[in-house]
């Protein structure tokens, strides 16, 4: 007699194994997206408008932030790695050392941000910021 | 097994359409080393080069932005303020946004930078 061979059943649960892969890798996939969502970035104290705070002035460190990016530290212009140097040392010297951001109103905000990130770096904790006001 | 599968993925699919954003084209700026800011209550302020300032996808002023934001914070204090302004946008639009948190004394603000690879 021959063995006819045996049907698999529609509802046989091994049917569903390519199924519970897709949904899977479904899942990672809207996992991933919903992490695209999260905002990363630098958390800033804005400063108190009326309540001026005092600092040694040798504890002072006073930066300005031109128009088109370039980084002026006590009138001087220097590069992101000069003041990375400069910072470090002066807060080698002075550590509860102050840094002073003076922006001009047309500087790009990337350029604000690679200050910031020198900054945050070099874990310099009075950090205050402020625009310059335009020239009348 | 299949079942637990697919709840799941209908779970994860609904938290991520109820979690999306409207997305402004910019250009974000970069840095190397940035940390989450994100809160559970995030009020996004998005600010393009030319200055056009949006919130949910909505144009708005400064005089608009100062009233949504002093909404938000009486009904959720702690909403966090994110700035997400494009790479080359002059810093006097940000600082616009900056100076009506400042006149609330609203004290903390985060400036949203895409990680640099």
């Amino acid at each position: 007699m021959m063995k006819l061979k045996e049907r698999r059943k529609p509802d046989d649960p091994g049917d569903s194994g390519s199924l519970n892969d897709l949904s899977f890798l479904l899942i990672i996939f809207f996992l991933v997206i919903a992490g695209f969502n999260i905002n990363k970035g630098y958390l800033m104290q804005i400063p108190e408008k009326d309540k001026p705070r005092l600092v040694h002035l040798e504890d002072l460190v006073k930066c300005e932030l031109t128009a088109d990016g370039a980084i002026s530290l006590d009138g001087s212009t220097v590069t992101a790695e000069q003041l990375e140097v400069k910072i470090r040392e002066k807060k080698g010297e002075y550590p509860n050392m102050t840094f002073f951001l003076l922006i001009e109103p047309d500087a790009p905000y990337q350029s604000v941000i690679d200050v910031v990130h020198t900054i945050r770096a070099l874990d310099v904790e009075n950090f205050s910021f402020k625009m310059k006001e335009a020239a009348l | 097994m299949s079942d637990v599968g697919f709840l799941l993925l209908i779970f994860i699919m609904l938290i991520s359409l109820m979690n999306q954003r409207h997305e402004e084209p910019i250009e974000y700026s970069e840095a190397a080393r940035i940390e989450k800011t994100q809160e559970k209550d995030n009020l996004e302020i998005w600010i393009q080069k030319t200055g056009r300032m949006t919130v949910e996808g909505a144009e708005i002023g400064y005089q608009d932005l100062e009233l949504l934001i002093a909404q938000t914070i009486a009904e959720k204090p702690l909403t966090r303020v994110h700035i997400i302004a494009d790479r080359s946008t002059p810093y006097k639009y940000v600082n616009g946004a900056v100076s009506i948190l400042q006149k609330m004394q609203h004290r903390v603000v985060s400036f949203v930078v895409k990680e640099a690879l």
